[in-house]
């Protein structure tokens, strides 16, 4: 059992969640309640579990930590192959932590199928985590696929009134990209064999392939498109209002905290180190349509009747910033961005939830139907300011230090002028999400039934102050995660331009 | 008399080792219709027969010596080894989900298994014969078993329809096989494989001829576009537990009977004409398949089209040509086997009146009335649309990795783009499965135990192959070094 747990680590934690939902099958229909506690116990045991990833995480170190290596498909040179480094370690620990959460809202507010939806989301986790942590690309390539199927039942199944096309837009738009990736894969791995004569999917093996031009460009595109896809990146982005306002509220929580960051993960991780010219030649398109998000998604934002499709459209809008940081590419912009992927995850997590919680008791998400409801549901509205202040970047809050450091890191790279219209969206982002904080809870009243709201209820308080905690932790010691990021992002910076210069000396 | 035709008159101790599996296959048919006749209290043991004698063939199969016997007429190897551990696999779950079935329609009649039994004879011979008539023989075999299989429900308009139809484009598709067969016969003096290596005889016209009527009558076996188009309407008509066979082990062993073919003939690789037409109808099956797949309305011509989608896919394989992608052939029918099957014996243990139509839209609410078969059905479909983690994946990804190493890009990314088309229809049906309210206030029929263990073996069968697929690429591509292929 000790080995289990040093040794390892990961792959318990990965496959915790699938246990959990396989217990979950055997239990009768009689039990359904108890389903989703037993869910909850799962995943708040998963996130005790992965706590040891944080404090045991060595900073001297740069490469990959906590590694297992097992044989799968050794005629072709697959291997149950995983490690962290600081930037999968912490979008792990934002999953294993926003997967209790979400579940914990669920708790009180879902009635139907109780025991499918907690089997769906403990299947999810498993699908998250485990892109997250594969240095294997078939492996990798599994778990990324492996997360649609539960994603598309906890869409369908438990969504609002358009929640089939919804599911079906997400399914088939992610899929078209995944599918070309797959090509790719394969691809890449018969060039690895035909150059050294052995068969590996292993990441730190196909990093040393380099191509010729044209086709790095193409292998580089079927990557990026997958993963710009699952961002969205703008124009992709269409699938992601519906899919958002049609989702579940622990839907919501998951999509835009995690799904969302690990399109900018697996460019982080895959397409930029496999295929660095490219990346870098195609930097400035990238940077660019991060700042065309950036804004288009603020003035899309800004007139939204619903309040979910408002957070959702912010998120395009946030990581547009995101993108633009990881489309600079210099040390800090990196670091801001991948820091900024988490922030994401906390405030926009909490605003779903808080959305939520206001859904949950007036089954409407219109603006116009509330209003001056600060005084009925304080505590409420506290949290959301709070929220809001991250998510528009207040400084105190974690928000202000992803920016600032995206911004500053953008302004010492070579394109100077992104920072400067990237600067807007930031002001942008104040005036809808303030506006929308003023039409919802202040402003006179509007509807008299708003009159008895009742306040959060313990569970729900819980669950988002855990986010307002985190934000408040990484708005105050920033260090605490930029140490982890800070090495990570240096090799990995190292690694590609050292591939770059191998790349042209002959 | 000639040494040769002598061979053929001795029969040796090995000989009948060797055919023994057969034996058992064709004695266990005619023992059902022995009792059917003259011992009628004793039908609910049909299935159990069938099943013993199935998995006595399949035992008489592992223990053969390799070689070839009947004069080099006949072989076993790992090859058919492998292929007949498929086969026998499928007329298992077929008779499984058949028993059921026939129960639910009132129609437990021993010709039933009896004639499953000898299609499944013929399939065998098909893969294990080294001589073209012996090939034919096994194809006739199977051809006429199922011919009457698919008008088993005499009293029903579609099932007689089904019949018919089978009835006459097969012997269609027989003639065209049979002219192939006379021309190589023509061509090489003798109908046996071997004599088509012979140097120079790739380059014959009578030779590309034969062996493209040969394609095209395989190719209606396999409901590869444009010879596709009896598919839908009998798999509508027949029994589902047939259709479950039909619609798998028969198109594997086509498969094989083609690789057998043309590996003689070639073995450095097929000359460009025959693979650009190959590709060709490829490019139509899955096209086609996926396209009109998107439009159907009932559960078994959905099946059916997207049987024809697959087939698409397999025939990549042929156009590459090869060890590995024979290899990816073998694995893509095994993970094609557990899906399709199981996604047969799930509609037939969500349909409560076997004579009348099969309309997805009945499937609503089965979700949450019949969980597990509803389960069974979506993963089955997740598998056959390819999703990683379930069998389907391994399929394609072998598939797909033989077509990009040897430089196919074109033919990979038409097949990709058709994978992604093929998901519209299959989440259509998970979508009516889960998040659909029930039309009827009739459940499905109870899951009877026979049910219920076909199911759970495909699930089983999907995760395996889709998890550990690592002993069963082992296994196929050493199945694959018996033909003389390249790489």
């Amino acid at each position: 059992m000790g080995s289990l747990f040093t040794e390892h680590l990961l792959t318990v934690v990965v496959f915790l969640p699938a246990l959990g939902a396989a217990l979950i099958l055997l239990f009768p229909r009689s039990l359904e309640k108890e389903a989703k506690v037993f869910a909850l116990l799962v995943a708040i045991a998963d996130c005790l579990i992965s706590l040891p990833l944080w404090t045991r995480f060595d900073l001297a170190q740069k490469g990959f930590q906590f590694r297992e290596q097992v044989d799968w498909i050794p005629a072709l040179g697959i291997s149950y192959s995983l490690g962290i480094d600081g930037i999968s370690l912490l979008l792990v620990l934002l999953t294993t932590i926003l997967t209790p959460i979400a579940l914990l809202f669920s708790l009180t507010h879902v009635e139907k199928e109780i025991k499918g939806y907690s089997i769906a989301f403990l299947l999810l986790e498993t699908g998250m985590l485990g892109s997250l942590v594969a240095l294997d690309l078939a492996l990798f390539y599994v778990f990324w696929e492996v997360m649609l199927v539960p994603m598309y039942f906890i869409i369908g199944i438990w969504g609002g009134p358009r929640r089939i096309y919804a599911a079906m837009k997400f399914f088939i738009f992610t899929m078209a990209g995944s599918l070309l990736m797959f090509l790719a894969i394969l691809f890449i791995a018969i060039r690895h064999q035909a150059a050294t004569g052995v068969w590996s999917f292993a990441l730190e093996d196909l990093y040393r392939l380099s191509f010729s031009g044209r086709v790095e460009t193409l292998l580089f595109a079927a990557f990026a498109l997958a993963f710009a896809i699952k961002v969205p990146v703008f124009p992709l982005h269409t699938w992601l209002p519906d899919a958002h306002t049609e989702a579940p509220t622990a839907g919501s929580i998951i999509l835009a905290g995690v799904l969302l960051k690990l399109g900018v993960y697996g460019y982080l991780r895959f397409a930029l180190p496999l295929f660095p010219d490219a990346a870098i030649r195609y930097a400035p398109w990238l940077g660019a349509l991060g700042i065309v998000g950036v804004i288009y998604g603020a003035f899309v934002a800004y007139p939204q009747h619903d309040m979910k499709r408002l957070v959702a459209y912010s998120s395009v809008s946030h990581l547009g910033l995101v993108v633009m940081g990881v489309g600079a590419f210099t040390t800090i912009s990196l670091q801001g961005s991948i820091l900024q992927m988490i922030n994401h995850g906390l405030s926009t997590g909490a605003l779903f939830l808080l959305v939520g919680v206001l859904y949950e008791r007036t089954h409407t998400r219109e603006i116009s139907a509330y209003g001056g409801i600060a005084s009925v549901v304080p505590v409420t509205t506290a949290l959301f300011v709070i929220a809001t202040l991250s998510s528009i970047g207040l400084p105190g809050l974690n928000g202000f230090v992803g920016e600032f450091l995206i911004l500053v890191g953008t302004w010492s790279s070579p394109h100077r002028w992104w920072a400067v219209a990237a600067a807007t969206g930031v002001i942008l982002s104040a005036i809808y999400m303030l506006w929308l904080v003023q039409r919802v809870f202040w402003n006179p009243f509007r509807n008299e039934q708003n009159r008895s709201l009742r306040d959060i209820r313990p569970s729900e308080f819980v669950a988002a102050a855990i986010l307002v905690v985190l934000m408040v932790w990484i708005g105050v010691r920033p260090n605490d995660v930029l140490d982890r990021i800070r090495g990570s992002v240096e090799s990995l910076r190292e690694t590609v331009v050292s591939k770059q210069i191998a790349n042209r000396a002959p | 008399m000639t040494p040769e035709q002598m061979q053929i008159v001795q029969f040796t101790r090995a000989d009948f080792v060797a055919i023994l599996p057969e034996i058992i296959l064709a004695a266990a048919g005619c023992l059902i219709l022995l009792i059917e006749a003259f011992v009628p209290n004793l039908k609910r043991w049909f299935s159990t027969i069938a099943l013993a004698g199935i998995g006595g063939a399949l035992y008489a199969l592992v223990q053969a010596p390799y070689g070839t016997t009947f004069g080099g007429r006949f072989e076993t190897s790992p090859l058919t080894l492998l292929i007949g551990l498929f086969l026998g696999a499928c007329a298992a779950l077929a008779v499984l989900v058949a028993k059921p079935y026939l129960e639910r329609a009132g129609e437990e009649k021993g010709e039933f298994y009896a004639l499953l039994l000898w299609g499944h004879l013929g399939v065998s011979l098909m893969t294990r014969g080294l001589d073209l008539l012996l090939v034919f023989i096994g194809l006739e075999t199977l051809s006429l078993s199922f011919y009457v299989l698919a008008a088993f429900f005499r009293g029903v308009e579609a099932s007689s329809e089904a019949g018919l139809k089978y009835f006459l484009t097969g012997a269609f598709g027989s003639a065209f096989t049979l002219y192939g067969v006379v021309l190589l016969f023509g061509a090489a003096g003798t109908s046996r494989l071997e004599a088509l290596a012979r140097p120079g005889l790739g380059s014959s016209p009578a030779v590309a001829f034969g062996l493209l009527l040969l394609f095209v009558g395989f190719a209606f076996k396999m409901s590869l576009a444009p010879f596709h188009a009896w598919a839908p309407d009998v798999y509508q008509g027949m029994p589902t537990p047939a259709v479950l066979y039909l619609s798998v082990a028969p198109k594997g062993a086509s498969v094989i009977v083609l690789y057998r073919v043309f590996a003689e003939v070639f073995s450095t690789g097929l000359p460009d004409k025959f693979r650009t037409a190959i590709a060709a109808i490829a490019i139509v099956s899955m096209t086609l398949g996926n396209v009109v797949a998107l439009a159907q309305r009932d559960i078994k011509r959905l099946l059916a089209y997207s049987g024809i989608a697959h087939m698409g896919y397999v025939t990549i394989a042929l156009v590459v040509f090869g060890r590995d992608a024979l290899a990816a052939v073998i694995v893509y029918f095994f993970a094609y086997l557990v899906s399709n099957a199981g996604a047969f014996a799930a509609v037939s243990a969500l349909y409560r009146d076997e004579t009348k139509a099969h309309p997805v839209a009945m499937l609503a609410g089965d979700g949450r009335r019949t969980p597990f078969a509803a389960g069974v059905l979506a993963l089955c479909l997740f598998s056959l649309a390819g999703i990683p983690a379930t069998a389907g994946f391994i399929g394609k990804f072998f598939l797909f990795k033989a077509a990009l190493q040897s430089g196919l890009y074109t033919l990979a990314l038409i097949g990709i783009a058709n994978s992604l088309v093929s998901v519209g229809y299959y989440l259509k049906v998970v979508y009516i499965l889960y998040m659909r309210d029930p039309v009827d206030d009739e459940p499905p029929p109870a899951l009877a135990p026979a049910d219920r263990l076909a199911l759970a073996l495909c699930a089983i069968g999907i995760f395996a192959i889709g998890i550990f697929p690592g002993t069963l690429w082992r296994l196929a591509r050493h199945a694959a070094e018996t033909l003389p292929l390249g790489p």
